[in-house]
């Protein structure tokens, strides 16, 4: 107990001992706020210590500009129950009228992985898993698959390894091809009920 | 490997999503883009950290991975980095750093340094070999927010290229090449209030050419192999109402208005007192009602009331009252007054005796 007691004393002393400076104005480093003009003359000086100044200049337009650098313009939302997410353009294969509400971001909703909002959105979405040359266009859905899409009363996804993934329009035959759409085995497309 | 680009066996790319985070506000999306198909694919089970490789085999023409993070309530979308991999592009990468540890967003304020790292491996350096084998493309472009913008629902295809140079040579294996840029140069008039963004990639050269032994054409357009942009904040201003320079005050002290600007996303704001003449980096007491925690991904500006903080003066004398900011970037002084308080009553009087 005595020995408690001493530690008490002396740690309160310590908390003393440290309290007892920051009771006085300490200095720290501060400084007033940079202003226009002092940043401006610092901007002058970088100009002139650019560190690019090394490199080669390359010459061409700016190839940044050919690309789709946004998201949103890429893709395609869905929402219901105050949550939302996003999914690859052209993935949603088939919209029921009833349904088309929810293809589109509300207001408000909160944003969740494909994964997350297909789990809780079985009810009214199915998804339809597709091959690299289904997505590309080089080999169309089967007939099989395409009807039973057409006829779903869910919103339908494409995913490829349950993620969702752009189908592009089954390319057209050369013209020496057969006319007829290659047939492929149902199992390499399958639809997944809700 | 019979032609160029036929890419069709085992999955080469893997991204890392380090920076990237599926709490605070935020959610990650990686789309892998296949080249020149445009085929895009969402990868799932996308953590806060970690890596995993990509289901979806590569094109011969390649594929561009993109990491997005999406404001989980306002839908705004960041796209923190991207991948380009083919079968004959150099590897670039670029990494953005600031005195800010945020890391969700690279970030600072518009009088502070940052500095780029840049990574560029797999350039070739023989006679024979293509010409977009041999060199990349880095570009710097600078973008504005406009006068209170934050950067939401931004069209980055209208950024301005800055600059556009070559790179010539792999980096060392020590570590990136480390650019410094002592300043941003985002348009604007006031320098001290600019914001919005400074955007550095790496892009491959454009590549056409055609296979010798098969005939081939392989045409690879300009892509980006890395890039990652910085957000400018303003700098913060603020202003004292309600005493002025060098004021008696009797009694009671008045009420302050405190109207502050542009205050950073990480910041604690405040006014302090402290006796006698202003003195840079004094430490003083915090008027109570004055201090205010900005938490945020975006500047915010207050205005604020206060009143009935005589308890922290504990003498007559000169005074003087400061608002202070303190950020990653340290403690930067707003604005300050001096005044000189004097609530003692004196009773001057004598004591007569009068005797007959």
């Amino acid at each position: 107990m005595r020995t408690i007691t001493h530690l008490v004393l002396v740690r309160g002393a310590a908390c003393l001992l440290l309290a007892t400076p920051a009771m006085a104005q300490q200095q720290t480093a501060m400084r007033d706020v940079a202003t226009h003009d002092q940043l401006s003359q610092k901007l002058r000086a970088a100009n002139n210590t650019n560190p690019l100044a090394d490199l080669k200049v390359a010459k061409g337009e700016d190839p940044t500009k050919t690309k789709p650098g946004d998201f949103a313009s890429r893709s395609d939302f869905m929402s219901f129950g105050g949550n939302a997410t996003i999914v690859p353009k052209r993935a949603i294969l088939h919209t029921p009228a009833n349904l088309e509400a929810r293809i589109k971001l509300q207001p408000g909703s909160k944003i969740q992985n494909w994964a997350e909002f297909y789990t809780a959105n079985r009810g009214w979405i199915t998804t339809v898993e597709v091959t690299r040359a289904q997505a590309e266009g080089k080999v169309p859905l089967a007939e099989e698959i395409i009807k039973r899409i057409e006829k779903s009363t869910a919103v339908v996804v494409a995913t490829y390894q349950s993620g969702p993934i752009s189908v592009l329009p089954p390319k057209d035959p050369a013209p020496a091809a057969t006319p007829a759409p290659v047939q492929v085995p149902a199992a390499t497309a399958t639809i997944k009920k809700p | 490997m019979k032609t160029t680009g036929i890419i069709l066996a085992s999955i080469l790319a893997s991204i890392t999503w380090a920076q990237a985070q599926t709490n605070g506000g935020y959610t990650n999306f990686i789309r892998q883009k296949q080249l020149p198909s445009g085929v895009e694919w969402d990868m799932t089970g996308i953590a806060a950290n970690g890596e995993s490789q990509s289901a979806l085999a590569i094109n011969p023409g390649g594929a561009e991975f993109e990491l997005w993070s999406v404001n989980t309530i306002t839908a705004a979308q960041y796209k923190l980095d991207s991948r380009y991999v083919g079968a004959y592009v150099p590897i670039g990468g670029v990494v953005i750093r600031s005195e800010d540890p945020y890391d969700t967003v690279p970030r600072t304020r518009a009088d502070r340094p940052f500095f780029v790292d840049v990574t560029v491996a797999g350039l070739l350096s023989g006679v024979a070999d293509p010409e977009a084998s041999k060199k990349v493309n880095f570009l710097r472009h600078v973008q504005s927010y406009g006068a209170a913008g934050t950067g939401m629902n931004l069209d980055r295809t209208q950024a301005t290229l800055l600059s556009q140079n070559y790179i010539e040579s792999n980096t060392p294996i020590t570590g990136p090449s480390t650019l410094t840029f002592a300043i941003n140069a985002i348009p604007g008039a006031n320098r001290a209030k600019v914001r919005g963004e400074e955007r550095f990639s790496v892009f491959s050269l454009p590549d056409n050419r055609t296979n010798s032994e098969t005939g081939q054409a392989y045409s690879a357009p300009a892509s980006q192999l890395g890039s990652q942009f910085i957000q400018i904040w303003p700098v913060a201003d603020g202003a004292l109402a309600g005493i002025t320079t060098n004021q008696l005050i009797r009694f009671k002290v008045p009420a302050l208005t405190i109207t502050l600007n542009d205050l950073y996303p990480d910041s604690h704001t405040y006014a302090q007192v402290y006796k006698g003449a202003p003195q840079l980096g004094t430490t003083g007491k915090i008027v109570p009602g004055s201090s205010i925690v900005i938490n945020d991904t975006v500047p915010q500006s207050r205005i604020l009331a206060v009143s009935d903080y005589d308890d922290v003066f504990d003498a007559d004398g000169l005074w003087t009252m400061e608002i202070v900011t303190k950020t990653p970037f340290g403690l930067d002084r707003l604005a300050y007054v001096s005044f000189t308080l004097d609530r003692i009553l004196q009773m001057n009087g004598s004591v007569t005796t009068i005797t007959d």
